[in-house]
């Protein structure tokens, strides 16, 4: 493998109209090198098109305390977008405000070409959301939790497909029947993953994903990350952890006062320990 | 599935598999099914007691020998109020108010004027029934197994995720509400298989067997949506439980404990020496029928002889003592009328007071309509009471009848000096076999249906506010989502 050709990266992006029934949308390959020589081919739907998750000049007042101040950003199908910012910068509450849950006082924002302030419910049902701390059913089993939700969600997914998504997504077997109860953060945070997998939806968007997690479960999460951008999915990564963002985000947002104050596209060979220094200065400020 | 299905289908899955719920309601249908069990073998046994005494009792009253009339005026005679098939389901005031009688001339029965039908000392807990169990023990149990229904959905986070999902508040709610529905449901099941046991075995009238089943749903449903509501603006679950158990005591507990004594306080009632006394003294403002300067039996008197147009009494076609006491018994019975009457209405204006009080408690309204419409409330107790104090005054009257036409005055006079005066007014004991039998009428279903029309209808305004209180919950959810 060539030194500066990583797994799971994604080397082209070729255009292409995909299926003569869709013909008005555009699809994407995506090609990446898997193994040491084997080359996996995604269908992506094209950046071309209109961006997943759309936020314009957006204001927004928690109480009396102005969180959000004119925060703009874009996020197309098949990117994944890193959010970074200190405590207290907005990075949460822009995605309470993308999930419906809060009403921005100005500018607009769009999910899958919906407004979640106008229709909730159905900008909910194009999103999937992990929070920092996946919260299920401690007395269900991970198939349990899953083919819950999915009912919520209109889906009724068999056990292979089930047993598909948990593969994607990481959990071993022998714990899939057995109660969450006890699961880790990252054994819930798999089975939330699965549940991502198996809704199909256009956007996901993960609030502190590893927050909490040891280094060999924050690598394998930046690699479901990387799996679900492959599928073409939207993602919006809200996180303090800037070496998996730039592990395996197309960009990298620094929110500071409720706004971008810096957009970075992480490459290979960057200088992350500078990068980390400019989180620091944006952060502290 | 619609997701309020879905949501409920989740939640009970939760219960089944949470121990706590599980044997708490496993004890409650224990103790339902136990009351039922006892409460129809206690009421069938109870009923056969006291038929078999009443027949006992009739069959002494016919069997005395010949005797003077007036003994057997003081004889007496017992009388039993037969028990209600319902009685089983709710025995309501029965254990209290007791439901044998002794029935003897110039005495007012003596259950009349008793202390214990005092409205206050009637609202305590009962025996183990199955009215006991729903009306009381059901909605600790809801309690405990749905406060957190809603609270540790928020409190988990699951809340987030479920309005991720799709799932609006008011799904959230009805589908929680509906699986405590089913909850209630599995608590109502074996007093609803006593109603039709007590239907169709036991001849209870279906109209009322239908009522209590519908209604005690109506009061595990109002409930179940206070549970729901508490869950879904408390902002944690023990908050919930708190506030529950406070509503739960202060409704069920307290408020039925209070309100009677309210009610002694605004519509008080004599006890029964206070009573006694009262009716001593107006028995001798009266007259006294032995004193011959009585004004009263001096008119009487005067009024029968000139009746019969005769100037003695010793002339009269009949036996002037048993004139006599035909008029005392109807001066005497007159009065204790009126204080039965003026007792009976202090008990219904405390009645009304105690059933005032179903507007902040449920438990008084459902009490109050389970009771009427089981045919074991207080009216019940007050209709056998009327109808015990009829009879006695009849069995009296034709007592005192035979003694007036069947015993003449002279020997009547001489009983004590003459023996065989004495031997003569002992009068055939076939006399005695004329007197009916005691036949209780219950109170018919549209009667015990407007008895329990109150309580129904507090028990729908329950329902109701309960209703708007879960559409007050939907919208502070809606505002947390």
């Amino acid at each position: 493998m060539s030194p500066e050709i990583a797994q799971n990266d994604i080397l082209y992006h070729v255009s292409l109209n995909a299926r003569p029934t869709e013909s008005i949308r555009q699809y994407n390959v995506a090609l990446t090198i898997c193994g040491n020589h084997a080359i996996k081919v995604f269908m992506t739907t094209a950046p071309t098109a209109a961006p997943r998750i759309s936020i314009k000049d957006v204001a927004l007042t928690r109480g009396a305390r102005p969180v959000l101040r004119g925060l703009s950003l874009a996020v197309h199908a098949g990117e994944v977008y890193a959010l970074l910012g200190g405590n207290g910068a907005g990075k949460s509450t822009t995605v309470a405000a993308l999930l419906g849950f809060l009403k921005p006082d100005a500018g607009q924002i769009l999910v899958a070409d919906i407004d979640p302030v106008e229709n909730a419910e159905r900008a909910r049902r194009e999103i999937a959301y992990l929070p920092e701390n996946v919260a299920l059913y401690d007395q269900l089993s991970a198939y349990e939790n899953i083919s819950y939700f999915m009912a919520l969600s209109g889906k009724e997914p068999s056990r292979d497909a089930m047993d598909a998504a948990l593969d994607d997504a990481g959990l071993q077997p022998e714990a899939r029947a057995l109660r969450i109860g006890g699961f880790s953060k990252g054994m819930r945070q798999k089975v939330a993953i699965a549940m991502a997998v198996l809704r199909d939806v256009p956007v996901l968007l993960l609030d502190e994903p590893t927050s909490g997690l040891d280094p060999r479960a924050t690598a394998d999460f930046n690699a479901l990350v990387t799996r679900l951008k492959a599928r073409g999915t939207a993602i919006l990564m809200v996180t303090h952890d800037l070496l998996g963002a730039a592990d395996c985000a197309d960009r990298i947002g620094f929110l500071a006062a409720g706004q971008i104050v810096e957009e970075v596209v992480p490459s290979k060979g960057m200088d992350v320990l500078a990068l980390h220094h400019r989180y620091g200065e944006v952060a502290a400020a | 599935m619609t997701t309020v299905r879905l949501v409920a289908d989740n939640e009970w899955r939760l219960m089944r598999r949470s121990r706590v719920a599980q044997l708490a309601l496993l004890i409650l249908i224990a103790l339902s099914v136990i009351a039922t069990l006892t409460s129809i073998a206690h009421r069938d046994a109870n009923d056969d007691l006291r038929a078999r005494f009443q027949a006992q009792a009739d069959q002494e009253f016919d069997g005395q020998p010949a005797r003077h009339p007036h003994r057997m005026v003081h004889y007496g005679h017992f009388v039993f109020r037969p028990l209600p098939a319902l009685a089983a389901f709710d025995p309501g005031v029965d254990a209290f108010t007791g439901s044998t009688i002794f029935l003897e001339g110039h005495r007012q029965n003596s259950a009349n004027f008793g202390d214990v039908r005092q409205s206050s000392l009637l609202a305590r807990f009962g025996q183990l029934t199955p009215a006991f169990v729903l009306q009381v023990l059901a909605p600790l149990v809801l309690v405990f197994i749905g406060f957190g229904v809603v609270a540790r959905e928020r409190e988990a986070g699951t809340i987030r995720l479920l309005s991720a999902h799709g799932v609006t508040a008011q799904s959230l709610i009805f589908g929680k509400a509906l699986a405590l529905g089913r909850v209630a449901g599995l608590m109502l099941a074996p007093a609803v298989a006593a109603l039709l046991w007590l239907t169709f075995l036991e001849g209870a009238p279906i109209v009322a067997a239908l009522g209590l089943g519908l209604f005690y749903a109506v009061y595990l449903a109002a409930w179940v949506l206070i549970i729901v509501i508490a869950s879904s603006l408390a902002r944690q679950a023990r908050t919930a439980l708190m506030v529950l158990l406070g509503l739960w005591a202060t409704t069920v507990i307290l408020i039925p404990r209070v309100a009677p004594d309210v009610a002694l306080a605004f519509a008080p009632v004599p006890t029964r020496l206070e009573t006694d006394i009262a009716i001593q003294r107006d028995l001798r403002r009266i007259g006294d029928s032995h004193n011959p300067d009585d004004p009263h039996f001096a008119a009487f008197k005067a009024r029968v002889l000139k009746q019969y147009g005769v100037d003695r009494v010793e002339d009269l076609p009949v036996n002037y003592r048993g004139l006599l006491a035909l008029e005392g018994e109807k001066l005497t019975s007159r009065l204790f009328d009126d204080y039965a009457e003026r007792q009976f209405a202090a008990e219904r204006k405390q009645g009304a007071i105690v059933a005032a009080f179903g507007l902040v408690s449920p438990a008084i309204a459902l009490r109050n309509f389970s009771m009427a419409l089981s045919g074991s409330d207080l009216d019940g107790h007050r209709r056998f009471l009327k109808q015990a104090e009829a009879y006695r005054f009849d069995i009296v009257q034709r007592l005192n009848r035979l003694q007036a036409e069947a015993v003449t005055f002279g020997d009547d006079s001489n009983r004590n000096k003459d023996p065989d005066a004495g031997r003569r007014v002992r009068i055939d004991p076939k006399h005695w076999h004329d007197v009916p039998d005691f036949a209780y009428r219950g109170a018919t279903i549209s009667e015990k249906l407007e008895s329990a029309l109150t309580g129904a209808a507090l028990l729908l305004v329950w329902l109701v506010m309960a209703g708007f209180g879960v559409r007050i919950a939907i919208r502070r959810l809606e505002a947390a989502l």
